[in-house]
């Protein structure tokens, strides 16, 4: 009876599309097909017969758009839909229990933050309530279909497991390029998803079955759990006022068996698909041999776009996002800086790391949030995967929740309180887990002494249902200098605890040097040794050349670099930095840092106002340079000369100059002009003009509170709030959206009386200002900065 | 009998061609052979180009003018501009068309890292959009005559609609386009739009 059992042992049929067929009963347009589960009941217990006749064992509910975002009836919806399958099984079969009800989960219809504005959690919610009302009407199992977005497809399967025991299928849609609409590719979605510990994983829609192929084939290769793939008819097209699919029922029935050649085990349609495009294909999949699937060994993580796998090609992991020994970061952690931290990682990015470790962890600050906020900020810069580093299981947790695919762990030890920890996270979320070898009797001083600790710690994870090949032991250097041994000792480690486990291995390098001299030198020596000892990973620095050389030269000497093309390109880059550095100190002295700004040069911009800094007082750099050239553009703009690109061109670099001068000054910033709060109103996603002034008011010395795109009256309220903002600037670029405005100057007013508030965008006017009360209105951003600086000193 | 078929194309980003000049226009200013802004332009260019994914559905409804409402076969919409621009149309195409999401994520990284391409970025993206929306546009028309194409937004027809249009497209299914709370579409750089058919 319970469809796990038949997985292993037999090829399962999904059923095909329900939109087309409904339609030709008279589903009318903009009408909900849901609806219908209620209103006309026989029509859909027919369609699932139709089906279950032609061949299909899992039939799907007709329940895509069932949740409560959607509909408020979903739980009757949910109970109807699921009783028409449960008929159309008991008319076809009798008790027989060879066929299942598929509960059909799709995606919300809104995306998840930060590309769209449903909150993680909220859709975890939806799905949820979906899946619990699934189980209470007793479905077999849950197939969320549909997927076009990594991050909801995790939130659906979180949701599914939460609401319910039901089994788990998952079905995402790629496009042509191999890659989910948000990014992802097969690879990444496979790792994601067996971290979650679902019971199938495949695509649907969006393509037709050659289309597919592709695909299927990283599937297959990949997996380890069964592949379902149930493909379009094609596409639509009209034909003499008819329309057809470009896929008929021989042509789709034909690659159906093609791909059930290659593997997969579960096979259905999708739009355009009817009864008899499933008849065929079980027809011709017949006499194809079903093949259990096989388990795989791949060690995955993930982000959003793609997988990097370890135990191929050693794997740099960038340890930069980490406050221990950096003052500066501190300071960035206790301001909640979290722009500090995503610049770490794009810098250590450009250096060529494949993974981040991410540590954000000081005793005075809520580490779980931060540690979220900073997944979130990172996720949507960069897509690399990370690395979640804490000793707070509740941080780590609630971060591997929201993060999008299958993360590192850092990290597990022997000690059993750490596995009672940890493990269940790991079994629960997925992930590849870093394992310590320490436990409550410290570090042993030999290889064999770790390998008993990681050869524990394996035992427990399987115990748990962790795999192994999940699972990277860092066998802990030590400081050489305070124990003679203890490079040997750890790169014994690494070479017995390989062998003898079976298990990936990894090493923070840095701190074999603790204590020593010119610690690169021996870091890099290090590094080089413990990779030919078969070191997968490394937490290190990749702003260090002689590690970054290490690890080139490495590839090149063991035959990974084709050509030596990749090792050539690193050098000649350095060289590159060292010319430019030199370039640029030269011409310093010679041309104007106003000149820079007012060209919009960067780096120019940056390296003159260093070389200034040597010799003139901070503040007579900003006022006698920087604000006269961004003064000079200014006026230039106003008399429409420059233009808005070039404006902000000049804006830029002349931020690169301010960020030198706040490198001399180190925390000493210069004098604030007062904070001011920016928003685009509610309704209103055009944003580049208040970004644009933004820039500017940064530029000229405010403290800017930037609330973004579509925000509520309450929002900017509650911002003036909590940083006692006395300026508000707000933009709004379409007709039915000044009304949002003024509601925001009127709730201000009321709650806030006394802060000031500056109006513009491209529907305003002087006289609709005034109208609505705002303080006063800006035609441009160069005149918002001016009016924002006149209100400042009132 | 009336077509209930939902249409659809997609391209790659490598068979569009972006309008520089729009490009420009969006980005309020014009060509003035500013070499740094013409580089920086070039860059964005390619990497919109490399991120896109262009899809578009499209289907025919009724259309029924009475006063200042249409009829159209998902429901009625209410605007005198709408009105004027089907006069005559007993029939019109309703479509919606996406450069894609990954357009979103570079304005998305962007807007952290580099508010200037960001900037340069979304004006490419937005002149991309447009020239898809051309493409489509010619391939619904096919031969036939219509009227300009008219978004929602526009001419007074509230946003609400998009509700409505996205029902009966199944654009969310078909294209992965979502609707934000405030009726603004997901990813960003998307279209909807009526068609009107002119009568032989």
């Amino acid at each position: 009876m319970d469809i796990k059992r038949f997985l292993t042992r037999t090829r399962l049929y999904f059923d095909g599309g329900m939109g087309t067929l409904l339609q030709a009963k008279g589903l009318k347009a903009g009408e909900k097909p849901e609806e219908w589960n209620i209103t006309h009941p026989d029509i859909i217990t027919d369609i699932h017969l139709e089906y279950l006749k032609a061949g299909s064992n899992i039939i799907t509910t007709n329940t895509f758009g069932a949740n409560c975002l959607k509909l408020d009836n979903y739980k009757e919806l949910i109970a109807a839909a699921i009783k028409n399958a449960k008929d159309a099984i008991r008319l076809f079969e009798g008790d027989r229990g060879k066929c299942f009800v598929a509960f059909d989960m799709g995606p919300t219809g809104k995306m998840l933050e930060p590309l769209g504005d449903l909150g993680f959690e909220d859709a975890v919610e939806i799905f949820r309530k979906s899946a619990f009302e699934a189980e209470k009407n007793k479905a077999d199992l849950i197939i969320i279909e549909t997927m076009n977005d990594s991050l909801e497809t995790k939130a659906a399967v979180l949701g599914a497991k939460e609401g319910s025991s039901l089994p788990v299928f998952v079905s995402n849609v790629f496009d042509e390029k191999g890659k989910l609409m948000t990014g992802a590719d097969a690879k990444a979605m496979i790792a994601m998803l067996e971290g979650l510990g679902v019971d199938a994983v495949g695509m649907n829609c969006s393509l037709g079955p050659k289309q597919m192929l592709p695909v299927i084939a990283d599937y297959v290769k990949y997996s380890s759990l069964p592949v379902m793939v149930s493909p379009n008819a094609g596409l639509p097209r009209s034909e003499n006022g008819k329309t057809v699919f470009d896929v008929n029922e021989e042509e789709f029935s034909d690659v159906m068996a093609e791909i059930a050649q290659m593997g997969v085990g579960i096979l259905g349609g999708c739009c355009g698909t009817t009864p008899e495009y499933i008849r065929k294909t079980v027809e011709k999949t017949g006499a194809v041999t079903f093949r259990k699937t096989e388990k795989k060994n791949y060690t995955f993580v993930s982000s959003y776009t793609h997988a990097v796998e370890i135990g191929g090609e050693p794997i740099l992991i960038g340890e930069r996002i980490n406050p221990t020994g950096k003052p500066k970061f501190k300071d960035a952690l206790r301001r909640g800086d979290i722009d500090y931290i995503v610049n770490e990682g794009v810098k250590q990015q450009e250096k060529g790391v494949h993974i981040l470790d991410v540590n954000v962890g000081l005793p005075e600050i809520d580490e779980d949030k931060m540690l979220c906020d900073s997944v979130k900020a990172l996720q949507s810069v960069l897509d690399l995967p990370l690395q979640l580093d804490s000793v707070r299981a509740s941080s780590l947790e609630k971060a591997m929740r929201l993060y999008n695919g299958k993360p590192l762990i850092n990290s597990v030890n022997g000690k059993k309180e750490s596995m009672r920890e940890i493990l269940p996270l790991v079994k629960k979320y997925g992930g590849v887990l870093i394992a310590l070898t320490i436990d409550e009797n410290g570090i042993p001083e030999t290889a064999e002494g770790r390998l008993a600790i990681a050869r524990n710690i394996v035992r427990e994870c399987e115990k748990m249902g962790i795999d192994r090949k999940d699972i990277i032991v860092d066998p802990l250097a030590m400081a050489v200098s305070s124990d003679k041994e203890s490079g040997k000792v750890t790169l014994e480690s690494v070479e017995l605890i390989k062998k003898e486990l079976g298990v990936k291995t990894s090493l923070g390098v840095s701190n074999i040097s603790f204590g020593l001299p010119q610690r690169d030198t021996v870091n890099s020596f290090f590094f080089a040794l413990a990779l030919e000892r078969g070191l997968d990973c490394a937490i290190m620095n990749p702003n260090s050349v002689s590690m970054m050389q290490a690890y080139h030269s490495f590839r090149a000497l063991k035959g990974l670099d084709e050509g030596c093309t990749e090792y050539i390109d690193f050098a000649s880059q350095n060289e590159i930095t060292a010319v430019k550095k030199e370039a640029a100190t030269e011409t310093a002295g010679m041309d104007d840092l106003v000149y820079a700004i007012v060209k919009g040069m960067r780096e120019p911009a940056y390296e003159k106002a260093k070389a200034l800094l040597e010799t003139t007082d901070p503040m007579a750099v900003i006022n006698e340079k920087i604000i006269p050239a961004l003064d000079e553009v200014g006026k230039g703009f106003e008399k429409k000369t420059v233009y808005l690109p070039q404006l902000l061109m000049s804006a830029e670099a002349a931020s690169r100059a301010f960020d030198a001068v706040k490198a001399k000054m180190g925390d000493k910033r210069g004098e604030s002009k007062g904070k001011i709060v920016l928003a685009t109103v509610k309704g209103d996603i055009h944003d580049i003009g208040k970004n644009i002034v933004k820039v500017l008011l940064e530029n000229y010395g405010f403290d800017v509170i930037d609330l973004g795109k579509d925000v509520a009256p309450e929002a900017v309220l509650e911002a003036v709030r909590s940083s006692g903002a006395r300026i508000v600037g707000l933009s709004a670029l379409m007709t039915t959206t000044v009304e949002a405005m003024k509601d925001t100057v009127e709730l201000l007013k009321k709650e806030a009386p006394g802060v000031k508030t500056l109006v513009g965008g491209a529907v305003l006017t002087p006289e609709y200002a005034e109208m609505i009360g705002a303080t006063c209105y800006g035609k441009d951003a160069m005149d918002a900065v001016r009016l924002a600086t006149e209100l400042s000193k009132k | 009998m009336s077509d209930n078929t939902v249409y659809f194309a997609s391209a790659t980003g490598a068979e569009i061609e972006c309008d520089k000049r729009q490009a420009y226009r969006f980005m309020g200013c014009r060509d003035d052979g500013n070499a740094g802004l013409d580089a920086l332009y070039r860059e964005c260019e390619e990497l919109v180009k490399k991120e896109a994914s262009f899809k578009a559905v499209w289907r025919k409804s009724s259309v029924l003018i009475e006063g200042d409402t249409v009829t159209f076969d998902f429901g009625k919409i209410t605007s005198a501009a709408l009105c004027k621009n089907l006069e005559g149309c007993t029939s019109a195409y309703v479509f919606a068309a996406t450069a894609g999401m990954g357009v979103d994520r570079l304005l998305l990284r962007y807007d952290k890292l580099d508010s200037v391409k960001a900037m340069v970025i979304s004006a490419v993206g937005s002149s991309a959009a447009e020239c898809w929306c051309d493409i489509v546009n010619g391939k619904i028309a096919d031969g036939k005559k219509t009227k300009p194409r008219f978004s929602p937004g526009y001419g007074g027809v509230d946003l609400r609609h998009q509700r409505e249009i996205f029902d009966f497209l199944e654009a969310e299914k078909r294209l992965g386009i979502t609707l934000t709370d405030s009726y603004f579409m997901v990813p960003v750089k998307s279209v909807t739009a009526f068609i009107g058919v002119v009568e032989e």
